[in-house]
């Protein structure tokens, strides 16, 4: 009997529980679904209204007009560049600071961390770290987009912690070995850290394939926009008509919302590509340690 | 204020701090007159996609003012912010396009730009236009700031003919006919479909903006005798909601609520929305809108409803046709004194400006290029060829340059119906505009708090009208946006119109 209650409850629970994740996991698709079709949808369609998750006709008139121009595959491989140059340079300085930071040893360590935290708590503001860029020389080149935002504190700190986690037997046996500090970082401790690189690396990318206000910024050349500036200035598309005299309405058969749709959707497919390839990485968490028996 | 001292204190640090590095290509001083084509740098709000440098119509702008244009084109989502830190860090361009607003007037206040009111007299087109242009653009009655000419009586009634015509309706004059209008659209069912889901007006959440006169509410009272925004009574400054009209305006809109003849969710309605329920044809009148849209309004109907007929009317009121005032410009451009060197330079400067609008440079900014924008018909108008074309290649400029592009000195557009009858519409209001008579007074207490005041009364509305307050509320809410400095506004209003009549 107190078996069969158990399992009544167990059965109720896991019903209870995957109906919630279904939901949850309904509400967070169905509108990437919806983005997806009202893409393709056929303008006629897309006038009715409603909620639409199956295009009766696939058009790729949005995407023609789309990529009628150069200027969103430019936005694009922009993008790319900054992501993975800057990723690797977040990466690399991330660790290079969290390194030495790990240790005991470290003379002033807590002043720098110190120092490390109080950026967390406040910034310098947007007018004095335009000043800062522009005295560096940086305004108008990518290295705007990657250097000022190289190390983020709190990741930072995260990576530390992590650091700390590698036994240091494993540090002391390369250095009987002859390993120097840079080879220990580079063959012991990174490899063993590539759960937290992955993540971070994600973070980071994610940020760099998003940058939106630092372009506007820091970049006067509308030639050297990333995509995410491109985007945005076609989803504001169709809003701003009130200022707008046009008594001509552009004859095409495309409608503002499906292109605004397409260019969400090219604009988010090339970072969401990267997820699968990061997941088993991270399935075992962020904040874990890598070390497991 | 603050941000008055603020700037001028941080373009001093800059000037003081010789963090001069990218002022190399500004130091030459070209002045004279001379025959070197004038350097013209220009900042404004991307339209669209940012065209190419050196595009055709940048060459032939160049070839004909004798100019090296150099475009900057900033994202408009993030413009405000870009705008802030350019007057901040002091790197303008020669000629800057901004829109008004408190960080534009104290930097203008402050003289960072150029003053051009006594100049322009010299330029036959910028001189040639109509004066209310400029004197809605005078801060402390002075003159610094070009305008891109808009029409300032733009407000007409958009509506679905062939609805009004099935239904029997005429469009409305007084508030009367307003309510009967949404109440036989509402229940008549004129889609046809069976299914009650048609509304004589979609209402959206900027249907009571406290600053623009193009919002519905301020149309629709001034419609019946209304001040727009700001109005005189007694030699006295008022409020537009402290008036009659505007309550009587009010009253209806919170009838229409109460019997559920609008939408009930008006209050958090995008303006994007409220057009897609017009695109679907659920709605008799379109709001918001302005009479030379009428042909656009009809062709973003014919997608889903291919029957459906739109027509265009003046508002009109008990006292005939009264429509608010506009400001009569999308933006205008300013000229800083930190990258226009002399007078000299700032002359040859409007100088470009005014040729912008010689009749052949009117005609390419507004029709493109002959032959592969426009064609021109027998009887010497311009008919559009490539309209994807031109919106990529050409409407960016005429969006960022001075023109008028139906009533300017370029090739005449061959307009269809609807669309003459739209500007014809603009053209009549003219006459009868309400201006707002606060438009370019300053008051310190409205600066300083306007915000938090027009934020008040805007949420009051919304209570009234969805009958969350009755009238005293209403009034107690009137009573609590004077005490918390409405009547200090209304007192420093009052005071400088007595200083200007004088």
């Amino acid at each position: 009997m107190l078996a069969e209650d158990k399992n009544w409850s167990n059965r109720l629970f896991n019903t209870v529980n995957y109906s919630l994740l279904t939901l949850v996991s309904l509400i967070t698709i169905i509108p990437f679904v919806y983005i997806v079709s009202m893409s393709f949808a056929s303008p006629e369609e897309v006038a009715k209204g409603g909620l639409l998750l199956f295009p009766s006709k696939f058009t790729f008139g949005a995407y023609k007009y789309i990529f009628s121009t150069d200027t969103m595959v430019r936005s694009i491989l922009i993008s790319i560049y900054i992501t993975v140059l800057g990723t690797l340079i977040n990466l690399l300085l991330t660790s290079f600071t969290a390194y030495p930071l790990a240790k005991a040893t470290l003379r002033g360590r807590r002043t720098i961390l110190l120092m490390v935290l109080i950026t967390m708590l406040f910034s310098g503001g947007l007018i004095p770290t335009y000043f800062v860029v522009k005295a560096f020389g940086m305004i108008n080149t990518y290295w705007s987009l990657m250097i000022p935002t190289a190390i983020s504190a709190f990741n930072l700190i995260v990576l530390k912690n992590f650091f700390q986690q590698i036994p240091d037997s494993l540090v002391d046996s390369a250095k009987i070995d002859g390993c120097n500090d840079l080879g220990i970082l580079f063959r012991i401790v990174l490899p063993l850290s590539m759960p937290a690189m992955a993540t971070f690396g994600l973070f980071y990318a994610v940020g760099h394939w998003n940058t939106f206000f630092n372009a506007v910024m820091y970049m006067n050349d509308a030639e050297k926009f990333p995509v995410q500036v491109i985007l945005r200035q076609i989803v504001l598309l169709s809003q701003d008509q009130i200022g707008n005299t046009t008594s001509q309405q552009d004859p095409t058969d495309y409608l503002p919302q499906t292109i605004r749709m397409a260019s969400i959707v090219v604009a988010t497919v090339p970072i969401v590509l990267v997820y699968p390839f990061l997941q088993k990485h991270f399935a075992k968490g962020v904040l874990l340690g890598s070390v497991k028996g | 204020m603050v941000s008055k001292r603020f700037i001028t204190l941080v373009s001093l640090l800059t000037t003081v701090s010789a963090l001069a590095g990218c002022a190399g290509e500004k130091s030459s001083p070209t002045a004279q007159q001379d025959n070197t084509p004038l350097q013209v740098t220009i900042a404004t709000p991307q339209i669209g996609e940012a065209p190419k440098k050196g595009s055709e119509v940048e060459q032939a702008i160049e070839k004909y003012t004798n100019s090296k244009i150099d475009f900057q084109w900033i994202p408009s989502a993030a413009f405000e912010d870009k705008k802030n830190i350019m007057i901040a860090s002091n790197e303008m361009p020669k000629a800057f396009k901004i829109t008004s607003n408190a960080t534009t007037l104290s930097a203008i206040q402050s003289g960072l730009f150029w003053e051009i009111g006594p100049l322009l007299k010299d330029y036959k087109n910028l001189s040639g236009a109509n004066a209310m242009y400029y004197d809605n653009l005078k801060v402390d009655g002075k003159l610094y700031s070009l305008p891109l000419y808009r029409d300032i009586g733009r407000a007409g009634i958009t509506y679905r003919k062939d609805w009004f015509d099935g239904l029997g309706l005429k469009t409305p004059v007084t508030l009367d006919d307003w309510y009967n209008l949404m109440k036989t659209i509402a229940e008549k069912d004129p889609d046809k479909n069976g299914q009650n889901d048609s509304y004589g007006m979609f209402l959206e959440k900027s249907y009571n903006d406290p600053v623009a006169s193009s919002s519905y509410l301020t149309r629709l009272a001034v419609s019946q005798g209304a001040p727009n925004k700001w109005g005189l009574e007694g030699g006295k400054v008022i409020a537009e909601f402290m008036t009659k009209p505007y309550l009587d305006s009010m009253k209806l809109l919170r009838r229409l609520y109460q019997e559920k003849l609008i939408n009930q969710d008006f209050s958090v309605v995008q303006a994007a929305d409220a057009d897609n329920k017009w695109n679907a044809g659920k709605v008799g009148i379109r709001i918001n809108t302005v009479a030379s849209a009428g042909a656009t309004s009809q062709d973003n109907l014919k997608k889903a409803v291919p029957n459906g007929v739109v027509d265009i009317a003046p508002y009109m009121g008990p006292s005939g046709n009264r429509v608010p005032a506009e400001p009569g410009n999308n933006g205008f451009f300013v000229f800083p004194k930190s990258s226009v060197k002399s007078e000299a330079e700032l002359k040859r400067l409007l100088g470009f400006f005014d040729k912008l609008m010689d009749p052949e440079m009117s005609t390419l900014l507004t029709r493109g290029i002959e032959g592969k924008h426009f064609t021109k018909t027998d009887d010497g108008k311009a008919q559009f060829k490539d309209l994807t074309l031109f919106n990529l290649e050409v409407k960016p400029y005429r969006d960022s340059l001075p023109s008028f592009e139906v009533t300017g000195t370029g090739l005449p557009l061959k307009l269809s119906d609807l669309q003459a009858k739209g500007w014809k519409v603009i053209a009549d209001n003219l006459k009868n505009v309400v201006p707002n008579v606060a438009l370019t007074m300053n008051s310190k207490t409205y600066s300083e708090k306007g915000g938090e005041l027009d934020t008040l009364i805007r949420d009051a509305q919304t209570k009234f009208i969805m009958g969350k307050i009755d009238e005293e509320g209403w009034q107690a809410e009137v009573e609590k946006w004077r005490k918390a400095g409405g009547d200090k506004v209304i007192e420093e209003y009052t005071a400088e119109y007595s200083k200007q009549k004088k």
